[in-house]
């Protein structure tokens, strides 16, 4: 059943009258008929305006503001305009396809006659004349439909010139009249010019081939309320670019009343295309720039919205559903949110700058209580009395966005309006909004961003990605982890726990064994020490006293078999498959072992163990606790842990930066904030000259290089089997990186990890012993007390010193490799606070270069004073 | 013994080694009575020509949006499974250019992929360094993407080619970053053997290519970034059966020849050479020389089914296709009408040889069928 008949059934006696001629199926009666009502029908809607009180004043106040735009019915207009408007878009459209044709039957021409080569020739050929034939009938359909307006446009001039201009207005939009009466009241001096179908019909008959009734099933146009039958709508609406739309209606704004149905198909679409067509047009009918809310039809707190200000409603955790053109209030430090003049509607997501400051009589209240300014309706009050909340004497009420409320003016909060389980239900029954669970039970704070969902199609695209490189040791996987503690509400699924832990127990196991390991071989040392002296002994003295073959490096037959057991393993490789299985099984034989002085005096001596990695240490420290199969490793842990991140192959972690309330209030607005980041670590392995896979990493944003500076006094092998310094290691791996061609435009930061190491390997190992940095010579003046200067540049530390040395040296490098500008961060891995600011550091610099071009040469200096203060 | 003095022995030794390798080519060389050129040529070989309209595209498969890394088609029905860097795979009728399946892997980095013999599920691998089975009847998820039925994981480096061996859903072939190559039984997701690595006589760099022998399953070749081509045995994972040189850079693609008993080898160096496994003998090399200085690698190689043509594809966007007999370029797909605008990154032949697909850097996949009248001269 259309609108139309439904709003017919209002009229009492229309009903009656309007009964008959249809089972008499006389089309001419109906029009005639009607001709007659427009007289009767403004007659009769006078006394029908004593129930209603709007009636009266809506035909009163529009003739200046909607004739004028409404009456496109009236003869005049309608010819000109319709001609205007069918010629300029039908025309391009079909000369458009046209030419398009053209050229699809040239491929198809080609494709038939290359296709036959295939196999399934046959198969091909028929898809070929298919594709014609299609084109051949949309083309005649095109070249048809251009006439066939005009003629329609003609017929309609006919009908109209027969009938009064009112008629029209009333039988095609009475519904759109009465459904604005209600929705868009407001709105009514809203500068979007509402379009007219352009041809019509008799009522509820399509309105292309006119065939049909108001019970034929029909697809509605979004913007001018053209209705068409299912043999019709795919000739009148096209391919749908911008969903259901007449082909002339594209690019106008849709008819807000029909907003609600954006998205939403209908049987009759599904029955004519396949599923992914209708889900290409539905996505496109929803996304389409045209269809979008125009911010200026909304009006917060009598402020007109503006484009970002939309955007941050619609965008923000908790948005106002179904947001209709029309003049609402904001209470911001609630989030209570409703029409103008009325009771609360929901509760949205509160500090969102939008719109101006709430008016007292935003809600049309006259309770002369008052919450965060606003004077409460009479259901309000009602609420709060059986919420419990005191209202004697008209208080003024300050309420958060959890529900706590206190009297203007007092610090301490009173209570919590939502706190009872009642309260909602009264809620319910009062039809009053209640904080929605996401925002208010979890207790989180609406600002952050990790959490909230961001509509897809503002997902997509803008997720800028940082490739993390370095050499193995350089700390990449520690500032991998950090970041994924950092910036992930979950940084480790269970899985990824437990896996973790048992990395860190077997981890902790070959820590153990190299510890045992250097045991036997101190234990050899002193014994062939001991054996020399006593045969030296014996050759002079001539007594031979019992070899005492205790040691401070012998250990109990128990813990010497369990020793070997374990470097036997070791040796075979098969320590990770027997490991953290038998983990319950040792765990007490480790303590033993542990506690044993043997090991204690071995694990003093752990520097001269060069298999013994330094975070070893840590671990065997805590190897007790560490092997205890209810152990749960902790966020350090994990960051000191070898091996986590999947040592071959890539890793990736995708986040985005929180925003901190300080920012927030600056500007929420800000794109950035939106912004996706996706840190992808790659291990240095096989990253050489001749990559062949770096290429996939073209569209990274910029390359994070990380070099581990206490790494200036350690050797490792090369691929050429010399024992190389590891900076120099790092500085070669640094030039293929950067002259990669892959990388030829990138922006580099350079990570300068471990600096905590640094500084206190620094003052005891001179900066000079790596050859590159043999021209290091700070200048300290040692006669100025440290505490004595609050500013680094008064009296730089030697590590601050060396560390600016060495990122200089790293720039100049740099801009004589690229002749570009290197940025650097000093980091300490371990220390979530500064892989945050480097990362963030990261974050901007990806926004200056998107700025760049607005700011002026000494702007931009300015803003990089940090990094360039160390380029001389 | 000291260090010093094994250091003069092991440098002793790599000359002598490749002094050997020396006189093996001389000896190579001296035993080349004739090439196959000359020979094919005297017996009265016409050169293979092609009309400019003789081979032309006749689908563009559009869909991905990141490069094209890796196709292949199925042994029986038209499809194809291509791998792309928007972390897709897809499977395509290559008839209709339908989509017939898009899964998204939870790796984007994706480098090779493979349809399984009965074309009941495809194979992925990546920098993940893991291979991952798709089966393609298994349901989706809710999300609406297909799960992974098996992830072939022990791989230390980069996955960078997989191959089914063929007439078997269940045995697997890759080739990887840490220098080996590995067999995997699919149905247990273990690996039965792995061919290099620790063991002599592997390659001694990043596998890029691998390829089994149609005729005789149990054999396969491996291209490797140490610029040799290796033939195994899978039932002897301890050694290569011989290993090819001849390249001057990484080789990059690597083919067995129809019929068993050759493969072909497309490399950094320019170069697209033919082997014989019998001889060991470096049968052609196939090269053309460019204006400018710059020697464009080449991507991907693939033969027809007689063997008589080779299709080549470099990074410039050039496909050539050569006469394997006479080494000369036939065609160059990339100066035809609607050719690829980047680099052709991977092609295949269908297996029935009637149809040629190609993938890009552009993100499309062109497939290329005969479009002329044969001539029967």
């Amino acid at each position: 059943m259309s609108p139309a008949a439904h709003d017919a059934a209002q009229y009492s006696f229309a009903v009656e009258y309007d009964g008959p001629p249809l089972s008499f199926d006389l089309p001419r009666a109906v029009p005639i008929s009607v001709d007659n009502i427009p007289v009767a029908a403004v007659v009769s809607q006078v006394p029908l305006s004593d129930a209603l009180a709007l009636p009266v004043v809506q035909p009163l106040l529009p003739p200046q503001l909607h004739h004028p735009l409404r009456t496109l019915g009236s003869e005049p207009r309608v010819s000109k305009l319709a001609s205007e408007t069918t010629v300029s878009p039908t025309s391009v459209i079909a000369f458009d396809h046209r030419a398009s044709q053209s050229n699809v039957g040239e491929l198809s021409g080609e494709l038939s006659s290359s296709g036959a080569v295939l196999d399934d020739g046959k198969e091909s050929v028929d898809f070929n004349e298919l594709n014609q034939q299609d084109c051949a009938s949309t083309e005649s359909v095109l070249s048809l439909e251009y006439p066939s307006t005009r003629v329609s446009s003609l017929k309609a001039e006919d009908i109209d010139a027969k009938r009064p201009p009112v008629v029209t207005f009333d039988v095609d939009s009475d519904d759109d009249a009465l459904n604005e009466e209600f929705d868009v009241e407001d709105t009514a001096s809203r500068p979007v010019i509402k379009r007219a179908p352009l041809t019509k019909g008799k009522k509820g008959s399509c309105y292309r081939c006119f065939k049909g009734n108001r019970f034929t099933e029909k697809e509605v146009c979004l913007v001018c309320d053209a209705k068409y039958c299912g043999n019709c709508v795919l000739r009148a609406m096209g391919s749908m670019p911008e969903g259901r739309k007449c082909v002339t209606c594209i690019g106008f704004p849709i008819d807000e009343c029909k907003r609600g149905s954006l998205g939403k198909c209908s049987r009759m679409l599904k029955r004519l295309l396949n599923e992914l067509e209708v889900g290409q047009i539905m996505k496109a009918e929803r996304f389409c720039d045209a269809n979008q809310l125009p911010p200026e039809c909304v009006c917060v707190n009598g402020q007109l919205l503006s484009y970002e200000e939309l955007v941050t409603l619609q965008n923000c955790a908790n948005p106002p559903k179904k947001l209709k053109p029309g003049n609402y209030w904001y209470d911001r430090a609630s989030g209570l949110w409703g029409k103008e003049g009325q009771k609360p509607s929901k509760i949205i997501s509160p500090h969102l700058n939008v719109g101006g400051p709430i008016q007292p009589d935003a809600s049309n209240g006259n309770t002369q209580v008052f919450i965060n300014g606003r004077e409460i309706t009479k259901v309000e009050l009602r609420m709060l009395q059986l919420a419990g909340v005191p209202c004697a004497g008209n208080p003024h009420f300050w309420v958060n966005e959890d529900g706590s409320y206190r009297e203007e003016g007092q610090r301490n909060t009173r209570g919590y309006i939502w706190g009872k389980a009642g309260t909602k239900l009264v809620c319910a029954f009062l039809s009053l909004p209640v904080p929605s669970k996401s925002s208010n039970s979890l207790g989180e704070q609406p600002s952050s961003l990790a959490s909230r969902t961001i509509p897809d199609y503002l997902e997509h695209g803008i997720v800028q990605k940082l490739l993390l490189v370095g050499c193995s040791g350089s700390g990449t996987s520690t500032i991998f982890k950090q970041a994924k503690i950092l910036y992930k509400s979950v940084p480790f699924s269970e899985d990824e726990h437990e896996n973790i832990k048992l990395t860190i127990q077997s981890n902790v196991y070959a820590y153990l064994g190299i510890l045992l390991e250097g045991r036997e071989r101190y234990e050899d040392e002193i014994l062939g020490n001991l054996r020399k002296r006593q045969s030296s002994v014996l050759d002079t003295a001539g007594t031979s006293s019992k070899l005492d073959d205790k040691t401070v490096y012998s250990i109990g037959p128990r813990l010497k078999a369990f020793s070997d057991w374990l470097l036997k393993t070791m040796v075979s490789g098969k320590l990770d498959a027997i490991f953290p299985a038998a983990t319950r099984e040792y765990a007490p034989l480790i303590e033993e072992l542990w506690n044993d002085a043997a090991i204690k005096a071995t694990y003093e001596r752990r520097s001269e163990l060069e298999m013994l990695p330094s975070v070893a240490s840590y671990f065997l420290e805590r190897a007790v606790k560490i092997l205890r199969t209810d152990y749960e490793p902790s966020d350090l842990d994990i960051l000191y842990a070898e091996g986590v991140t999947s040592s071959n192959g890539v890793a990736c972690v995708e986040f985005s930066f929180p925003q901190s309330a300080s920012e927030e209030t600056i500007d929420t607005t800000d794109r950035h904030d939106l912004v996706r980041y996706q840190l992808i670590r790659v291990h240095a392995r096989g990253l050489g000259e001749n990559c062949k896979w770096l290429e996939m990493f073209e569209d990274v944003e910029m390359v994070i290089f990380c070099v581990s500076l206490s790494d200036y006094d350690q050797f490792s092998v090369d691929g050429n089997g010399c024992l190389t310094n590891k900076m120099i290691l790092s500085r070669k791996f640094f030039e293929t990186i950067v002259t990669h061609p892959t990388f030829e435009q990138m922006d580099f930061l350079l990570i300068l990890n471990k600096f905590d190491l640094f500084e206190e390997k620094i003052e005891q190992v001179p900066l000079t012993k790596c050859e590159w940095f043999s021209d290091f010579q700070p200048i300290i003046s040692r006669n100025r007390p440290n505490s004595n200067s609050n500013s680094i540049n008064n009296n730089p530390s030697l590590g601050q010193l060396a560390s600016h040395y060495i990122a200089v040296k790293f720039k100049r490098l740099y801009s004589s490799l690229t002749g570009r500008k290197l940025f650097v961060s000093p980091v300490k891995g371990l220390e979530p606070g500064s892989v945050d600011a480097a990362l963030k550091y990261a974050k901007e610099i990806l926004k200056w270069n998107e700025e760049r071009p607005n700011f002026s040469l000494s702007e931009y200096s300015m803003y990089s004073t940090e990094a360039s203060s160390f380029s001389h | 013994m000291s260090v010093t003095d094994l250091k003069d022995r092991h440098a002793a030794a790599a000359d002598t080694v490749n002094n050997l390798r020396h006189r093996l080519k001389q000896k190579r060389l001296s035993l080349l009575d004739t090439d196959i050129c000359e020979y094919a040529k005297s017996q009265g070989r016409a050169p293979v020509t092609f009309g400019p309209t003789d081979l032309v595209c006749c689908r563009t498969l559009q869909g991905h949006t990141g490069k094209v890394y890796s196709l292949d088609w199925t042994s029986e029905k038209s499809q194809i499974v291509s791998a792309s860097q928007d972390g897709r795979l897809i499977v395509w009728n290559a008839l209709t250019r339908q989509k017939i399946h898009a899964i998204k892997l939870p790796c984007a980095w994706v480098m090779t992929c493979a349809f399984s013999p009965t074309g009941q599920s495809v194979a992925c691998g990546g920098l993940d360094s893991v291979c991952s089975i798709f089966n393609l009847n298994s349901p989706t998820d809710k999300d609406g993407n297909l799960p992974v039925s098996r992830m072939l994981s022990g791989h230390k480096g980069y996955v960078s080619s997989c191959q089914y061996v063929p007439d078997e859903d269940t045995h697997l072939i890759t080739g990887s970053g840490d220098q080996t190559c590995v067999l995997w039984d699919i149905t247990t997701g273990l690996k039965t053997s792995v061919f290099g690595g620790e063991f002599q006589s592997g390659h001694t760099a990043d596998v890029l290519s691998i390829s089994i022998n149609g005729s005789n399953s149990r054999m396969f070749v491996s291209g490797s970034c140490d610029a040799t081509a290796r033939l195994w045995d899978t039932r002897v994972a301890s050694r290569a059966v011989r290993t090819f040189h001849g390249h001057e850079g990484d080789v990059n693609a690597i083919k067995f020849f129809p019929d068993g008993n050759r493969f072909g080898t497309g490399s950094d160096d320019g170069t697209c050479r033919l082997f014989d496994i019998r001889t060991g003998h470096e049968l052609q090399v196939y090269y053309r020389q460019h204006s400018d200085n710059d020697i464009p690698p080449v991507t991907s190689i693939a033969f027809s089914v007689s063997g008589r043509l080779l299709f080549a594809g470099y990074t410039n966007g050039d496909c050539y296709v050569w006469d394997t007999l006479l080494a000369k370029v036939v065609l160059d797909l990339g100066s035809l009408q609607d050719s690829h605008e980047d680099r052709i990154s991977c092609l295949g032949l269908s297996a029935d040889g009637s149809a040629l697909c190609t993938g890009s850097w552009d993100t499309n996949l062109k497939i290329w069928a005969f479009g002329g009248h044969r001539r029967t001269t």
